[in-house]
């Protein structure tokens, strides 16, 4: 056989563009046969789409190649069966692990979705379960948490593990910050981290994450971030080190050392220098907690500075100076600065002197834990603590931050909310609660008069129980989502919606008993919207109703659409206020349970979070705008007046919303009717 | 796919997620006769499926036999190695001809095979059953005493195969007494056969009323490793003599359907000696290669032979012409890691960026530690190629065999 020449000498080396050309030729192949396949066959296909997607990444333009075909791939089935095929649940944290997995399958899913959600932020590819806004938010933030892979080289280990592999998740990110924009990216994303810290969450973890990662890539010399990064100095100082004796950062000892030998006036000018920097950012530093359990032995008034407290909150503090020692010796620690925050916000609140409360605060101090307990917080925020101070972080930032509240990524948004409502409404009972579910596992709510334990009730909404919580959250979420469901089932056979009796018994005496709905329960289409709108005008419109300001919040539910204006899904929120804005517009302020309340809802409705009046933790809407999004309220029977007599024109704009938004499909046959068909003519 | 109620109904003998799709996008209702823990998945994707676990044939081999005729079935055919006896004992209800049965014992023992090939005609090696390490040393004697070695020559190595397994399964080659004391006693009795020199190939071929309907030829670039089809021009060349060799196989094994996949040698003269041959689908998934280049799925192909009803205008129209309608050459080769302990799986980049590449099977490796291989032992995974010239792949198959996957 040797009269035939080496062949594989005598072929030219293919250029790049070639290569991509043939291997793109395949993927289209393998693409095709995973999408022909029966769905017991798509498994066996699966592999060699991964695998030639992999080297079609790894080629100069592949990526942007891959970014074409996203749509394509997805309906193919790539994605079926997996984590990935939800994409509105996913977790931009998680994706650091799957990009450094030495899979190389973990790694090529991960980078397929990333780049369909960048074709989906891009508006080329309309994905039916995540807007574009949601796309181009959420690779935002991937990118703010795996800035290394931007601008550094692979580490040794990453090397060790993936090889060669290790270049795909960095083709990936220079492709994606190419097209979100490169210089901008850093910027976006500290304008990003500033608009959600307006908002005041009480889990500040992803936040941290973030400003950490702007952090390291400020002080690696080999990174040039050019001209952008400059807005980060706040952020990064607050975490790292807000004030003179810990500006460069030189760790726990030492500044505990420094402060030794302070002066009154030297420790004067570090405790203002922290409450500044907490109060502008909401995230307070460790070195924070260090100076605060230090001023414990000094003076009063120097706690009261450093928590930068107005005279309302020094006042409170005053006159309950043992309990808030005690709570600052068992809560705040350099692990858990948050509390600091938590703590100046709730003695503002001056809800101390509701007569519960303190004596409460007492019992939340000397908690005794369940093993589960126990378990569920070390497990979710570590051990560098003690689960009972963790806890008691937990509990002062949900008392001074009740609109920080956040679902996490569960469908627990009734929960969320009856916590963050108790919280502002009515803290001794959240307190109640908090024991209840943290030293006995078990909570007791009743329904229409029937006792319904949590212990008992076998399922809640949630399939799985939630670990993405705060720590309050935590442990009672899962006890109220039990209940929530459980009522839920004792309503089943009754005629209509069920929020109509579980609402009022599952968040308080406060929640109207008076319920309407818009939607038909049995056929999901509008019903009575004209009523609808002009009794929520008669009940909640400052104009309308006699200009009596809303008293308790009341829960509500919203349904939730996309930038498009395409119904996602209902969801549950609370009515706080209704007030005239700055610009003299009425205006609906909302709590959200959702993580982020800053949502383009399509059509022109955009939640705002900050600059329209709103304060920390609130959403906010014109009036008309929310009534277009609502599809449930509660009011008391009792104060039912006339219905509003808004203008046609008003209730059109209002009508002309739903109907081109989340309504557009639900409108009833009979109003259809209405106008003549030229075909049955 | 709809099914035609007048074309046959076809039990598939053990289970094959290929031959499943392939039966699922093809006309003829079907039956995946497999073992009980196929049971769940069959249901959750709606596979029409009967349990059945093929050990050794017993009085209730009946009971399947008779549960398929109820069900209207009209033939079964061997997946694999282990069920051809099974679909032998079956067809032989199904079709009444209990000729059958025998045919298929002949075709799962190497030795009566051998035997039976001899006596049709047919020129194989030197072969003798093994029953103790004794009967090895004195084959292996015989055998090179017989090439006039004289002592302390090397000898020329002889094969062990197991009489009942499919491929390289239990297949070792031993050159000189000392390697005897390696083999376990359990793995007597063993078939032995004088090593030939030679080229070594393979056929496929797809009979129906006793004629062959499609012959193909996979080359072998190394046994055990690698192979391609169609086969080179050299090869082909002798495409008339093998045509000619598989007619008298036919005719010495009275095989009127079915698919057949015999090995050979070609020697340096031109001479051909057969190998064996197996009545069920080929290993190193030729089938996926045939179909990677004819576009016919050789599965269906199959089942359209094997089906009494299909009448010889749809088995015509079926194939397409040997080698003129192949659209290039597709090769695979197994990856056997070469290290003792390896920690990832690294496709190297002179694979990876070759434009034959087209995919491979392999996964990471579950431990570092690597089971020291016996006989020739099982590959980790298959690695996929296609092209335009024949030589270019064999060349590189035989180059890219050698490389390490697993480091």
């Amino acid at each position: 056989m040797s009269e035939h020449p080496d062949t594989n000498s005598a072929t030219q080396p293919p250029t790049d563009g070639d290569k991509l050309t043939g291997l793109l030729a395949k993927l289209d192949e393998a693409i095709q046969l995973l999408d022909t396949a029966r769905e017991f066959a798509k498994p066996g296909k699966l592999g060699r789409v991964l695998d030639t997607a992999r080297r079609v990444m790894m080629q100069p333009g592949g990526c942007a190649a891959v970014e074409a075909r996203a749509e394509a791939l997805e309906s193919a089935g790539v994605f079926v069966g997996s984590d990935w095929a939800t994409p509105q649940y996913l977790v931009p944290s998680l994706t650091t692990y799957a990009l450094k997995s030495a899979d190389p399958n973990s790694v090529v899913i991960e980078s397929l979705s990333e780049l369909r959600l960048l074709a989906v932020a891009m508006g080329d590819y309309q994905h039916p379960l995540i807007s574009a806004e949601q796309a181009h938010h959420y690779l935002t933030q991937v990118m703010a948490l795996n800035l290394w892979l931007l601008f550094g080289a692979p580490s040794e280990a990453e090397r060790e593990t993936q090889g060669r592999l290790a270049q795909l998740p960095r083709l990936l990110f220079q492709h994606l910050a190419e097209r979100i924009g490169y210089e901008h990216i850093v910027d976006q994303l500290i304008d990003e981290i500033w608009r959600i810290l307006r908002q005041r969450p009480l889990q500040v973890e992803p936040v941290k994450q973030m400003i950490t990662q702007i952090a390291i890539c400020q002080a690696n010399p080999a990174i040039d971030l050019g001209a952008s990064g400059q807005g980060a100095d706040r952020l990064v100082s607050s975490l790292f080190g807000p004030t003179q004796a810990c500006r460069e950062d030189p760790g726990i000892d030492i500044y505990r050392q420094r402060l030794e030998s302070m002066d009154q006036a030297a420790l004067q000018y570090e405790a203002s220098g922290f409450a500044r920097a907490m109060h502008d950012t909401g995230l307070v530093s460790p070195y924070h907690s260090v100076l605060m359990r230090h001023l414990l032995e000094h003076s009063d008034h120097l706690l009261a500075e450093a928590l930068g407290l107005s005279s309302t909150g020094r006042d409170c503090l005053m006159c309950y100076r043992e309990l808030v020692h005690a709570l600052i010796r068992g809560g705040v620690y350099p692990a858990t600065p948050q509390a600091i925050y938590g703590l100046a916000l709730l003695l503002e609140r001056g809800i101390l002197y509701q007569p519960p409360v303190a004596p409460a605060m007492w019992r939340q101090l000397g908690l005794t834990l369940s093993e589960w307990s126990q378990q569920r917080l070390k497990m979710a925020h570590g051990d560098a603590v003690s689960p009972r101070a963790r806890l008691l972080e937990g509990v002062l930032c949900m008392l001074g931050l009740p609109l920080g509240v956040g679902q996490g990524n569960n469908p627990t948004c009734q929960s969320a909310r009856a916590l963050s409502m108790w919280a502002y409404n009515d803290p001794d009972y959240l307190l109640q609660m908090v024991a209840w579910a943290a030293r006995d596992d078990e909570i007791i709510m009743h329904f229409e008069g029937q006792p319904i334990s949590s212990r008992e009730s076998l399922s809640g909404v949630a399939t799985e129980l939630p670990m993405d919580l705060d720590a309050v959250s935590l442990l009672v979420v899962p006890h109220l989502d039990r209940i929530y469901a459980e009522m839920g089932r004792r309503c089943i056979g009754r005629d209509g919606d069920p929020h109509r009796w579980v609402n009022p018994e599952f968040h308080g005496w406060w929640s109207g008993r008076g319920f309407r709905i818009n939607v038909e329960v049995a056929t999901g289409q509008l019903a009575d919207l004209e009523d609808f709108l002009r009794h929520f005008y008669a009940a909640y419109h400052p104009y309308y109703n006699g200009n009596q300001p809303l008293i308790h919040p009341q829960p509500a539910g919203i349904a939730v659409t996309d930038s498009a204006a395409r119904f996602i899904g209902w969801h549950a929120i609370t009515l706080l206020r209704v007030n005239l804005d700055p610009q003299d517009v009425m205006r609906v302020y909302f709590y959200n349970p959702n993580n982020d309340s800053g949502q383009d809802w399509g059509d022109g409705v955009k939640v705002s979070t900050a600059g329209q009046g709103e304060r920390f933790g609130e959403a906010s809407l014109p009036f008309e705008q929310l009534a277009s999004r609502l599809y449930i309220f509660h009011f008391d029977p009792l104060e039912r007046g006339e219905l509003a007599t808004i203008t046609q024109q008003e209730l059109d704009r209002v009508i002309g919303h739903v109907h081109r938004s989340w309504g557009a499909g639900r409108v009833p046959a009979t109003d259809l009717q209405a106008s003549p068909g030229i075909d049955g003519a | 796919m709809t099914k035609d109620p007048n074309k046959g109904y076809i039990a598939l003998l053990g289970w094959s997620l290929s031959a499943v799709e392939a039966a699922e996008n093809f006309d003829r209702r079907y039956v995946v006769v497999a073992p009980d823990w196929a049971e769940e998945y069959c249901e959750k994707h709606d596979i029409p499926y009967l349990s059945w676990n093929f050990e050794r044939l017993n009085d209730r081999s009946m009971e399947i036999a008779e549960t398929l005729q109820e069900m209207g079935v009209d033939v079964a055919i061997p997946l694999y190695e282990e069920t051809v006896e099974w679909a032998g004992a079956i067809n032989s209800v199904l079709l009444d001809n209990p000729r059958l049965y025998g045919q298929s014992l002949l075709l799962r023992d190497k030795a009566l095979m051998k035997r039976r090939a001899q006596l049709g005609g047919i020129r194989v090696g030197i072969f003798e059953e093994a029953h103790d390490k004794e009967d090895v040393v004195r084959f292996l004697k015989r055998v090179n005493q017989t090439l006039l070695k004289l002592d302390g020559d090397p000898n020329d190595p002889i094969h062990l195969k197991a009489f009942d397994k499919a491929g390289c399964l239990g297949h070792r080659v031993i050159r000189t007494p000392d390697e005897v004391d390696s083999i376990p006693d359990e793995e007597f009795p063993v078939l032995m056969e004088s090593h030939l020199d030679g080229w070594e190939f393979a056929v496929e071929a797809w009979i129906h009323n006793g004629k062959i309907v499609f012959l193909n030829i996979s080359e072998y670039v190394t046994l055990g490793y690698s192979v391609f089809v169609p086969a080179s021009p050299e090869l082909e060349r002798y495409r008339p003599q093998i045509t000619a060799q598989i007619e008298k196989l036919i005719k010495t094994f009275d095989i009127e359907f079915g698919l057949i996949h015999p090995e050979y040698f070609v020697t340096s003269d031109g001479e051909m000696y057969f190998g064996e041959v197996a009545y069920r689908p080929p290993g190193f998934k030729v089938f996926e290669l045939l179909e990677r280049v004819y576009g016919f799925n050789a599965y269906q192909a199959s089942m359209l032979v094997f089906d009494p009803k299909a009448s010889t205008e749809e088995v015509k129209a079926f194939f397409p012409r040997e080698v003129e309608d192949a659209n290039g050459y597709a090769g695979c080769f197994g990856v056997y890691p070469r290290r003792r302990v390896v920690s990832r799986l690294e496709i190297p980049e002179e694979v990876e960026d070759h434009p034959y590449f087209e995919s491979h099977e392999l996964t990471p490796p579950m431990e570092e530690t690597v089971t020291k291989r016996t006989a020739f032992g099982t590959h980790w995974g298959l690695i996929y190629f296609k092209g335009e010239d024949p030589h270019q792949l064999r060349d590189l198959l035989k180059h890219q065999e050698g490389l390490d996957f697993y480091v």
